[in-house]
This record gives C-alpha cells, sequence and structure tokens, in this order.
C-alpha cells in the first residue's frame, strides 16, 4: 500500500494480514516520494499492530534515499524492485549492515528481497539469488505489469506463459536452499485483483501443490482468502494423520512401499504428511500471535479515548 | 554404439524374484536398483547377492545397471560391477565431482575384474534442485555417462499436481533437461507421470498417454516400476 494514502496505513492492522508491504515504488507519484520517505518509520509501527510484518518496497533508482527513510526498528524485508545484477543486492547490503549499525537494529535482521521483473535479471538470476545472506525467500514476479511489459508477454491468458523464467527462479531458490515463492499456474483472464473467490481457489491449490507461502495482494478483499486457502483444513490434518499411521505399519517391513486404498504409502508420503502437520501448527501459532496484536491495540486505543 | 533403450524397468536388487516374473514384459534394459526401494537395514545382504541377481537379469535378454548411491559409492560399486553389467545409474546425482568418483571407481573395477577400460556406462538420476541446476556439469563429467533423468525428482523434490493436472514445475525440468542432454550429447529418458497417478501406480493407459508425450518433447525412452509399464513404454518409443 502506498505509504502517502493515511486511510490505507492507518486501518492496515485491522486487516489480518500476515504481511503488509508500505510501498515508496510504483503507487507513490514523482512529486511525493521525498515526502513518502519521511513517512516510512510511523508507518512500520503502525501496520505493525495487527502482528503482521513490516515490508518496504523502495524504488530502484533512489536506493541510498530510500533505505535511509526505511530501515528503522521493525522492519523485516526490503522488497527491490527490477533487479538484475548480484551487485546491486551487495551494494543494498552495505547500507542496510551500516543502518542496523546505527540505528540499533540485531545485525543481519533485515531481509532482501530481491524482484525479479526484466529478462536481464532472469539472466542473472543465480547471482542475484545467492549475492548476500539476507536473501531468505525467492521467487520470480511472475504475472506483474513491469515484467510482462519489458519481455513483451501479455498477461491475462488462460495458459501459462511464464513456464520458463518462474522455473529458473524456483530452481534456484531451492537449490540454494531458500524459502521458496512459487505458485501453482492458476487463470486470470479478467485482470481482477479483488476477486476474494478467485485469491481463496489460487490459495487452495497453492496449498495442495505444497506451498505455504502467499505472495500478497493489491486489495483488502483477498486477505481472508489467502489466509484460508493456505491454512490446511480439517481433512488435510486428518488425512495426514492417516497417512503417518499407515507409514508405521510399514516401518517394520521390508518393502519400501505399499498400496492401501489405492494410494502409495512410503517415504515421500509421509514426510509430505509431516510436512502438512507441522504447517498447520505454524498457521495456528501465527493465528494466535494476530489475534493477540490485535486485542492488544483495541484495549489501548479504548484507554486512549478514555483519558 | 548407438542404441534406442526405450524402457527401463526398476526391479529392488534384494527381490530377484521379481526379475523372473518381469522377463515376459520385455524391458529393453533392466534396473537392479539398491538405492531407492531397498531398506537401509537390507543393502548389506543385497549388496552379498547382487553378482548372482546381475546374472539372473542378464538371462533375460535384457541390458542389465545397477542403481546405485553416491553416498554409498564404493561398497554399491564394489558389489556391482561384473562382467555382463552395461552401466550404473547413479541416483540423486548431485555435482560432478560424484561423477568424477564414479569414473575413477569404475575404471580399477574394471582393470582388476577383466572387463575392457571404460565399458561400464555411467546414467545420471537428476532428482534434487542442486542436481538439477548443475545438471550439464554432470553430463559431462565423464565419458561414461551415457544418459541424464529426472528419476524420481517429483517425489524428491515434493512436485505436486497443479490444477491443470502437470506436476509443478515438471515441465520446465523436463525441457531445461532434454536440451542438457542434447548439448552434452547424452541420452534425455523420460520418467514422469500426470496426476492424479504416482509412478507407482500408473496404469497401462495412462503410462502411454505420458510416454507418447516424452517421446514428442524428445525423451528417448523412460523408466518403468511397474512390469505392466513397460509394453505401452516400449509402444510409445518405437
Amino acid at each position: 500500500m502506498p505509504v502517502v494514502t493515511p486511510r490505507f496505513i492507518d486501518h492496515a492492522w485491522r486487516r489480518g494480514c500476515d504481511f503488509i508491504v508500505i510501498d515508496l515504488e510504483d503507487s507513490v507519484p514523482q512529486h511525493l516520494k521525498a515526502h513518502a520517505r519521511t513517512l516510512v518509520k510511523d508507518a512500520i509501527d503502525k501496520v505493525s499492530r495487527g502482528g503482521a510484518e513490516a515490508f518496504v518496497r523502495i524504488n530502484h533508482d533512489s536506493v541510498q534515499a530510500d533505505l535511509e527513510g526505511a530501515v528503522w526498528p521493525g522492519l523485516k524485508r526490503i522488497k527491490y524492485p527490477k533487479t538484475e545484477y548480484g551487485q546491486e543486492v551487495r551494494g543494498l547490503d552495505e547500507i542496510i549492515t551500516r543502518l542496523e549499525h546505527e540505528r540499533g537494529i540485531a545485525p543481519g535482521s533485515v531481509e532482501i528481497d530481491p524482484g525479479i521483473e526484466t529478462a536481464v535479471g532472469v539472466v542473472n538470476i543465480y547471482e542475484i539469488a545467492s549475492a548476500s545472506p539476507r536473501v531468505r525467500e525467492f521467487g520470480a514476479s511472475t504475472g506483474g505489469y513491469d515484467f510482462s511489459r519489458d519481455l513483451g508477454v501479455e498477461m491475462f491468458v488462460d495458459f501459462d506463459q511464464f513456464i520458463y523464467s518462474k522455473g529458473e527462479a524456483e530452481l534456484v531458490a531451492r537449490a540454494l536452499g531458500l524459502g521458496v515463492r512459487a505458485a501453482p499456474f492458476v487463470a486470470n483472464t479478467t485482470g481482477s485483483v479483488s476477486d476474494p473467490n478467485r485469491a481463496l481457489n489460487q490459495a487452495r491449490a497453492a496449498r495442495l501443490c505444497g506451498f505455504h507461502l502467499g505472495g500478497g495482494g493489491l486489495n483488502p478483499a483477498v486477505v481472508e482468502g489467502h489466509n484460508v486457502g493456505l491454512t490446511p483444513t480439517a481433512e488435510d490434518i486428518a488425512d495426514a494423520r492417516w497417512v503417518l499411521e499407515q507409514h508405521r505399519a510399514l516401518a517394520a517391513k521390508s518393502e519400501t512401499w505399499a498400496e492401501i486404498d489405492g494410494r502409495v504409502i512410503d517415504d515421500y508420503e509421509a514426510e509430505r504428511a509431516r510436512d502438512t502437520l507441522e504447517w498447520a501448527d505454524v498457521c495456528a501459532q501465527r493465528d494466535r500471535e494476530k489475534s493477540e496484536a490485535v486485542a492488544r491495540t483495541r484495549a489501548a486505543m479504548q484507554a486512549s479515548q478514555q483519558q | 554404439m548407438p542404441r534406442h533403450n526405450r524402457s527401463w524397468l526398476v526391479v529392488p536388487m534384494s527381490k530377484p524374484g521379481q526379475i523372473a516374473q518381469s522377463a515376459p514384459c520385455k524391458a529393453d534394459v533392466i534396473v537392479l536398483d539398491l538405492a531407492e526401494f531397498v531398506r537401509d537395514r537390507d543393502r548389506p545382504a543385497a549388496r552379498e547377492q547382487a553378482r548372482s541377481v546381475i546374472s539372473t537379469a542378464i538371462a533375460t535378454g535384457a541390458q542389465v545397471f545397477a542403481q546405485i548411491s553416491p553416498q554409498a559409492l564404493d561398497a554399491d560399486l564394489t558389489a556391482c560391477v561384473w562382467p555382463g553389467l552395461t552401466g550404473v545409474v547413479v541416483s540423486r546425482a548431485e555435482s560432478a565431482a560424484q561423477i568424477s568418483a564414479a569414473d575413477e571407481k569404475l575404471g580399477e573395477l574394471e582393470a582388476t575384474r577383466a572387463l575392457s577400460p571404460g565399458a561400464i556406462e555411467i546414467v545420471a538420476a537428476v532428482e534434487t534442485a542442486r542436481g538439477n541446476s548443475d545438471a550439464y556439469d554432470i553430463a559431462r563429467a565423464s565419458r561414461r555417462v551415457s544418459g541424464i533423468t529426472l528419476g524420481r525428482a517429483d517425489l524428491v523434490m515434493d512436485l505436486r499436481a497443479e490444477p491443470s493436472n502437470e506436476f509443478h514445475l515438471m515441465q520446465y525440468l523436463m525441457q531445461r533437461l532434454i536440451i542438457i542432454a542434447r548439448a552434452a550429447g547424452v541420452m534425455p529418458i523420460g520418467a514422469w507421470w500426470r496426476a492424479p497417478d504416482r509412478g507407482l501406480l500408473a496404469t497401462p493407459t495412462n503410462t502411454y498417454e505420458a510416454a507418447r508425450r516424452g517421446r514428442a518433447i524428445g525423451f528417448k525412452g523412460a523408466m518403468c516400476l511397474r512390469a505392466d509399464q513397460v509394453e505401452p513404454v516400449n509402444r510409445a518409443y518405437s
């Protein structure tokens, strides 16, 4: 959300998000950029009040000034658009390291998310993703307006037009052991960014495909769909427990797999089941943290109104 | 000599009984596995009987490969490299260094066991992200490398079905592997299925469809996990 629009920033904590991206880039008009930088420190506090992590998206061409405005306690991650070379990421790392030191932020805690939105970025994707230990999660921002324009690709088609660049990004993320931000292909032929049903379907497909990380959205209407769709259901959890039960029975035998009710039970299926149960725990924990944060903020607001 | 091996049937080294059952299915290659379908505790016994199991498999008329683990390179190769063996499949290959190590050990064994130098081939199964990332170096790490395959990458990398029923990332990995194989001058060997099948349960009909698609995008042959998958693979790649 644009940092210069107070009604978005002030109410962000009520949206139930896991993270909020405070934007200095495309949603902020050129003549407001300098003013926008002065608002970030306060915005980080505001958007985190519901338990969300605060990210800041900076501009490709004013890195120094934007980082000075953005790197404050409470910041979780810098999103850097249109990355093309590893050197750019190392440059960001140096500035962030200095600011962490000067501003009492735990060293190395601020992450960098280098966005891949150009053809040059795809070509240099390995050096970009491996340029700094601050890069902990990675994925190509496919489907983005900038990326589609740079590649000359149409955006709203009914087939997966980004197989290569998405594949490159995901293979690199996996080879480097980074968090993988990827998603199965679900057609969006209308260009809608606020359809709650579409958000839910997309997030469900991602969960069934084994993914945990959402890519975020542009409208509060999609938040619930993303949260619900990416959370294991009661059926998922029951099924995972069943798989692990079958797998325990298999361990005593010399066969490495068994066919039970038309399904394969083996170490791979057991691993998937364990992953589902662990992820269900993480989701439950995150939901608790957020509702506690919201309750604290509500109580503090009531107290200040009564004074 | 260029060959066209269509079907590669994987049989656990610890289950020699399955070889006799598989013989009528006419696989071009029998892959005797020590890595994927044999439990850790059963491996020493499986290595003990490897030489005789290999002979049994050769008697069916198929070419015979042994599937070995890079983590047990010396033990597995020492157990399997005997006259009659065509090659080894290195499961979960991740680096050119592993292939060089296998090359060296194979050279030693060829010298002491009356095999002609360089006779034993290597097929590298790149099943992890690291292995796929380094696949070109892996394919060129030794002149023995005759083929490269994704093996069970769908499971090792946990690639699940997209709404389209394609396994996530698989189209990219398959095309990448085929380009690398052609560039390195080795055979790209297919082995994948579309959801809802897993390789172990793929029906003959679905196997045929997957193999036809595989042939169309450039694979030369495919791995099979069940005897009834061999005929459709042979048909699709003939």
